[in-house]
Parts: structure tokens; C-alpha cells; sequence
């Protein structure tokens, strides 16, 4: 994922006051933490003021980095997950008025969820269905409890291995592997179960 | 979950393998176990089942582009600096400029975006005007300062040729201000009646007197000698003897 003494020269440049050295960080991390934060909070504008939030949060404690301890990426990826669990519990008043057919997001029409499955009878047009379906799934994504959701997006779409996501999570890898199962079959019956009302 | 034992597994046990099996990396006895499991269990063959769909919608969902303007926002909000003008200063070859550009770029550029400040107009103008007065009361033509010469030896004479302008122009108006004093006396006290004082300014006035009224021996004609021996009385006779014979005239 990322050498480590490169990446630690990267952190003691910053550290030193070298704003070409922060700005590679900015440019490699940007993406990677908007898709994390994305992914939890549903919305783009979110996301984007989570980013921000997180990288500020990193210019400050990025002295307290130690290469010894952890990949610099799994730091990163800790600093994002304790922001979104506290934007989490900020929100956690508006989002219990929400319900799975109301959702809405800035990426697409403010439209309920089982409006938006794919019309089978409409000719096949395979980017738009494509773009619809992960519509459709990130909606869902978004009714997973916190824990089952950070848990598969870690794995699934972040690509981390079981002890990194344990590290970031603070819990033992087998809690990380069940809520991963978890997460992945609750999902599953959330899609399954938008469909059968569709279908 | 139900910690059921079907094919020599628990549930507990399938749990932990599931993700390992979707990973690909359970083989040999154990995935045949785990496979077993999941067709005989109740709960985990569905499990299985859903756990894999679930896997397989996530796999399907792709990175998001993030806003353009989020490096950025970014950087603005930590360093404070525009990466646009970072990249220029770092990462792109520093081309040649002429020393004319770099002061224009260093010292011009920033001084007329402040110049251009309507609160710097103002004020310069103010100055500006405050300054033109002030010269034009003190009578200093703009003529007169290009001809100004910065030479040691032509500075000295210019600090020597003012001193003695400032020396004249105060000597010249003094006798203005006694005379200016004069007249108030006089006409304050006006002068009384000409009668005793003409006749002692008549006294003084010796215009009118033949030129010999005006030697020193008043009483002795102008070529008379006087001796020693001459018995003029006691007053005269302890004087010495002077002869005196003078053309200097009074002016």
C-alpha cells in the first residue's frame, strides 16, 4: 500500500514545515478519505466538509505519528472513522425522522429508493443502469447500523486486511470478521427486499 | 447466532470461516466442513448465501471522483496556501526571467495591487496636495529644484548663500520695525511746543557755524600759539600746551 520509510520522510518533511511535502500527502490521501466518508455519510457535501475536518485534524496531530506503531494509512484511516462516529452522533437526530424510500442524496434526483431500481422493460443501456444500481446500494449502505457499515466499507471497498481494520476499529479480529458477515448478508436482504416491492 | 454443530462444525465455527471462504482462502478439509455446514444449517446456509450477494453488490460499487476544488479547499484550510501557487514555487522548472520581470514581480506587482486601493488614492492624494501648498508657500518653483546641484563643493555654497539671505532679510527688516516703533512713539507722545527745544537743538545744531567754532581750542583764534610761560591764570596754566592745527571736517 505505501512504503513506509517513504511515507515517513513524507510525515518528517511536513512535520519541518514543507508545504510541497503536505500537499503530496493532501493529493494522496484526498480520495482515498472522501470515498470512506462518502460512503458513511451518504452525502457529498458531507463528505466533503469530513474530509476537510479530517485533514485539518491531521495537519495538527501529524507529530504524534510514530511509522513504528502503524502504517500511515491505517493512522489516517483511524483519524477519518473516529470523525464519522462523531459526525454519526451529531446527526443521529436527523436521521431518525429518515426512512429507507425517503433517503437523498446529492448525486442524484431526490427520489425513493424503490424508484430508482432499474426498469427492466427500459432498453438495456448498461452505464446508466450500472450508475443506478450503485445508487441503489449506496442508499442501502447507508441503512446499515454505523458499526456493520464501517466495518464492510474498511473491507470491501477500502481493501484493508482484517488487522488493519481491527487496529482502526479498536476490536479483535474476529469481531471485525462477523460484522463484516454481518454487514454483508443485512445488505443483501435490504436489496433483496427493495427488489421484491419493485418487482 | 445458534451455536448448532451440523457436519462436525458449529455455527460459531462457520462464522469465523465465512469471510475466509469468500476470500478464497479456506481450502483442503476445512472448506470441505464449511461447505457441509452451510448445506445442512439452517441458518448459515442462507447466511452464506446472503453474506456473498451482500460481497458481490459492495464489489460492484466504484470510488467516487471526488469535487476538483477539494486539494484545495484543503490546503486552504490548513496551511493556508493555494496549491496552485505551491505548484508554481515547487514543482514546475523555474524558468529564466529577466531582472526586470523578477522586480516587477517582486516589488511592482505587490505595490500597485495596494496602490490601487481607493483608501491609498485617497490618502495620496491628500499629501500630495498638502505638499503643494506648503511648497507654494514657501515659494519653492519646481524650476528652482532642477537646478539644484548636489556637489559637496555646491551644497556648502548653497547652505553659506542662504544663511547670508536669511542674515540680510533680518538685518533689512529691522530697521523697518524700529522705524514701524518710531512712528507709534511719535504718535503716542507728539513732540511739544518748538519754542526752548528749537533753541537747544539751535545749540547743537553747528550746520550754521564757521568751520573754526568747530576746533577743539574754543576760546584761542585757530593760528594763535599758546605759550607756556603766558600767565592765563591758575585753571589754564596747569593744561598743556597744544598746538593744533586741523582740516577734519564733520560730516
Amino acid at each position: 500500500m505505501e512504503d513506509v520509510q517513504v511515507v515517513a520522510m513524507l510525515v518528517r518533511r511536513c512535520i519541518a514545515g514543507d508545504s510541497a511535502a503536505w500537499e503530496e500527502i493532501v493529493q494522496t490521501y484526498s480520495r482515498r478519505i472522501y470515498n470512506i466518508c462518502y460512503r458513511f455519510a451518504g452525502s457529498g457535501d458531507d463528505a466533503q466538509d469530513l474530509t476537510q475536518e479530517v485533514f485539518i485534524k491531521m495537519y495538527r496531530t501529524l507529530s504524534s505519528y510514530d511509522h513504528t506503531k502503524g502504517a500511515f494509512v491505517t493512522w489516517v484511516t483511524t483519524i477519518t472513522r473516529n470523525l464519522l462516529v462523531d459526525h454519526f452522533r451529531k446527526t443521529k437526530q436527523d436521521r431518525m425522522t429518515d426512512s429507507m424510500d425517503t433517503a437523498a442524496s446529492d448525486h442524484e434526483d431526490a427520489q425513493p429508493l424503490n424508484e430508482q431500481i432499474p426498469d427492466q422493460s427500459a432498453p438495456p443501456d448498461a452505464r446508466v443502469r450500472q450508475r443506478e444500481v450503485s445508487e441503489t446500494v449506496h442508499h442501502a449502505l447507508g441503512k446499515l447500523s454505523p458499526e456493520l457499515r464501517e466495518a464492510v466499507i474498511l473491507r470491501d471497498l477500502q481493501d484493508m486486511d482484517y488487522r488493519e481494520i481491527a487496529t482502526v476499529l479498536k476490536v479483535p479480529e474476529g469481531t471485525v470478521k462477523s460484522r463484516i458477515n454481518r454487514g454483508r448478508a443485512e445488505l443483501a436482504r435490504l436489496l433483496q427486499r427493495t427488489y421484491r416491492q419493485v418487482m | 447466532m445458534p451455536d448448532h454443530t451440523s457436519n462436525g462444525m458449529q455455527c460459531n465455527e462457520f462464522d469465523s470461516l465465512l469471510s475466509d471462504a469468500l476470500d478464497g482462502v479456506l481450502s483442503g478439509a476445512g472448506l470441505g466442513r464449511f461447505q457441509a455446514h452451510a448445506r445442512t444449517c439452517k441458518s448459515c446456509g442462507p447466511l452464506l448465501a446472503e453474506a456473498e450477494a451482500g460481497r458481490t453488490w459492495l464489489k460492484g460499487l466504484t470510488e467516487v471522483e471526488p469535487p476538483a476544488s477539494l486539494v484545495n479547499n484543503i490546503l486552504a484550510s490548513t496551511t493556508g496556501v493555494d496549491s496552485q501557487r505551491l505548484r508554481t514555487q515547487v514543482r514546475s522548472p523555474q524558468p529564466r526571467v529577466s531582472w526586470l520581470e523578477h522586480v516587477q514581480a517582486s516589488f511592482l506587482e505587490p505595490l500597485w495591487a495596494v496602490v490601487r486601493q481607493p483608501r491609498f488614492a485617497m490618502s495620496f492624494g491628500m499629501a500630495f496636495f498638502a505638499l503643494s501648498v506648503t511648497l507654494t508657500a514657501l515659494g519653492v518653483k519646481p524650476a528652482d529644484i532642477a537646478e539644484v546641484s548636489l556637489r559637496p563643493a555646491a551644497v556648502r555654497q548653497s547652505y553659506y548663500r542662504t544663511q547670508a539671505r536669511v542674515v540680510r532679510y533680518f538685518d533689512n527688516v529691522r530697521p523697518v520695525l524700529e522705524l514701524q516703533a518710531a512712528l507709534r512713539s511719535i504718535k503716542r507722545n507728539p513732540p511739544a511746543e518748538p519754542g526752548p527745544a528749537k533753541q537747544k537743538d539751535h545749540k547743537n545744531d553747528t550746520t550754521q557755524q564757521p568751520e573754526q567754532k568747530q576746533d577743539r581750542n574754543y576760546s584761542q583764534a585757530g593760528n594763535q600759539l599758546i605759550l607756556a610761560g603766558d600767565p592765563l591764570g591758575p585753571s589754564l596754566r596747569d593744561l598743556p600746551v597744544v598746538s593744533v592745527t586741523t582740516d577734519r571736517r564733520f560730516v
